[in-house]
């Protein structure tokens, strides 16, 4: 991991940290699209088997190294298409792209691949609760068959990057909600994944803990991973100007390069 | 390496989850403990029934006017009878010295031995008594004044083992599947207690054999725990409780139930096989994430 980019967070971070988000009147600078997609998604259509419609023929692609935020209700679709990404279901109609692979041709075997190359958060942390934050952040690291060695290094360094080393063996049920979410944060990050996926990571989360929680994502961003975010924050989206996207009852009906939250909700 | 991980797993899971490891190695000890009582009490009563339609005897008796010659051959044509297992040869004078033994009192006056000289034919199967009987009968043979084979009391015996193997089979059937439900669903209740964890370990990228193999383990564990429980118990059974009733039960020699270390081995076989398999068939359903 390089560190030093990282435990140095960037001016306008700080910034962010510092007073709520900022009003930015210039947009937060972002590291440049590189052009080559990370996500790609093709008429992706969900129908689930007792016939509620959540996507319905929804194209957008996502270059590596982007920020994006997808809005919507609940029941806009956000959360399936987080799940299609995980390949925890399948698109019943259309193509889905992640990383130049076609989750369409992945075999079965080769899904606990792909999670492993896509860091997940979730809004209630899914952390193992008999597990201390440690073991969760090495749990991931096991599952891959890594190296002790390497496992000892990696998981305090992690760690110590989401400001946790003093609660290294803390339990999930002793800790907060918002040091849960940065747990659950570097367990997803541990692997350097080029992509994560955060379904509302700030939900159950006060105001300023969000803030924190944001900054955290941010700077992951600012390592090159590509970061996609469903959200409810209207004000957090507002304030970072970044893309969004938004869903309502399964269609894609807003992309915006530089968005806020928008609509009337 | 992955084997240790396994175990470090294993014994994690088991020490965290403690009352649902033990409700399940319980569940084990209770199941295997009642199967062994019954291969133990069923297989002695099969043998018994065994013991005792082997006693189910064909006596051709004999006129007290047939002669060594007429016996032999009678003797001869018994033996060629396919059904027939072996015969023995009771002289006048054998007959009054049994007789005598079980009947003091009927036998102590008597002037002259009323009784018979008789051939005793032992079947290879009791169900084919009557198939020799009759085979005897059909073949007129010189000198045989009456054929006896305790008609009633065969097929009482026959009827009454017949209904008490079937009984023991059954019953051995359905307590094994009974353990087996019981079992399963001890698991199931523990892996669904544990199903959200299950789900975070496939979304970090575990594969399935990654999350099933401590399960299995932790199950395999609890299986042996509990059967093994279950031998030590029916030993303790076995070397107290057991000489007390024995004592008052009359038997031949040759009844014999299977015996201990085989039933231990069957035990621990199943308990281990119950545990193993029962969590990782039980956790296929919570692997389809």
């Amino acid at each position: 991991m390089n560190d030093s980019s990282l435990s140095t967070p960037p001016e306008d971070t700080g910034n962010v940290m510092a007073g709520g988000i900022a009003v930015a009147e210039e947009p937060i600078a972002a590291p440049r699209p590189t052009g080559t997609p990370m996500i790609v998604f093709e008429n992706v259509s969900k129908v689930y088997d007792n016939g509620v419609v959540a996507l319905e023929d929804v194209s957008f692609g996502i270059d590596k190294g982007e920020f994006v935020f997808m809005v919507g209700q609940s029941g806009s679709g956000k959360s399936t298409l987080l799940k299609l990404l995980l390949k925890e279901v399948e698109p019943t109609t259309g193509r889905i792209i992640v990383g130049g692979r076609e989750l369409g041709r992945l075999k079965r075997k080769q899904v606990p691949m792909l999670r492993r190359n896509v860091g997940c958060v979730f809004q209630d942390y899914k952390l193992l609760p008999n597990r201390t934050a440690y073991d969760n952040v090495a749990y991931a690291l096991r599952v891959q068959g890594a190296p002790a060695a390497d496992i000892r290094q990696k998981v305090p360094e992690v760690l110590s990057l989401v400001g946790l080393t003093h609660k290294m063996s803390s339990f999930p049920n002793e800790m907060s909600g918002g040091e849960q979410q940065r747990v659950s944060i570097a367990r997803a990050f541990v692997n350097h994944p080029p992509l994560l996926i955060a379904d509302e990571p700030t939900g159950n989360l006060d105001p300023d803990t969000s803030v924190g929680i944001m900054q955290l994502l941010y700077r992951i961003n600012l390592t090159g991973t590509t970061v996609l975010m469903a959200t409810h924050d209207r004000e957090m989206v507002d304030k970072m100007r970044r893309r969004v996207i938004a869903l309502e009852r399964g269609h894609l009906i807003r992309d915006e390069r530089r968005g806020g939250y928008g609509g009337q909700e | 390496m992955r084997a240790k991980l396994f175990v470090t797993e294993a014994l994690r899971s088991i020490s965290t989850n403690i009352s649902t490891t033990v409700a399940a190695t319980l569940t084990v000890l209770i199941g295997m403990f009642l199967l062994g009582l019954f291969i133990a009490l069923g297989s002695w009563v099969v043998s018994w029934t065994d013991h005792v339609k082997k006693e189910l005897l064909v006596k051709v008796y004999f006129d007290d006017a047939a002669g060594p010659n007429e016996i032999n051959a009678v003797g001869d044509r018994l033996r060629v009878i396919d059904e027939v297992d072996k015969i023995s040869f009771v002289s006048k004078d054998e007959a009054l010295a049994i007789m005598r033994k079980r009947a003091p009192e009927l036998t102590r006056n008597l002037a002259t031995n009323p009784l018979p000289a008789s051939w005793e034919v032992t079947p290879k199967n009791a169900d084919d008594i009557e198939g020799i009987v009759g085979q005897i009968q059909s073949a007129n043979l010189a000198g045989v004044n009456e054929i006896k084979y305790g008609k009633e009391k065969s097929e009482r015996i026959r009827k009454v083992a017949g209904i008490i193997e079937l009984v023991f089979l059954g019953a051995s059937v359905i307590l094994l599947i009974a353990s087996t439900m019981l079992i399963a669903n001890t698991i199931r209740l523990s892996i669904f207690s544990r199903r959200r964890e299950i789900e975070v370990m496939k979304l970090v990228g575990a594969t399935n054999w990654f999350v099933r193999g401590p399960f299995m383990l932790e199950g395999l564990i609890c299986g042996l725990l509990g059967s093994v429980s279950a031998v030590v118990l029916l030993f303790i059974g076995k070397e107290f409780a057991l000489p007390q009733i024995l004592g008052r039960v009359d038997a031949g020699a040759d009844v014999k139930a299977w015996s201990f270390s085989l039933i231990a081995l069957v035990l621990v076989g199943v308990g281990l096989l119950l545990g193993a398999a029962g969590s990782g068939i039980t956790i296929r359903r919570f692997l389809k994430i």
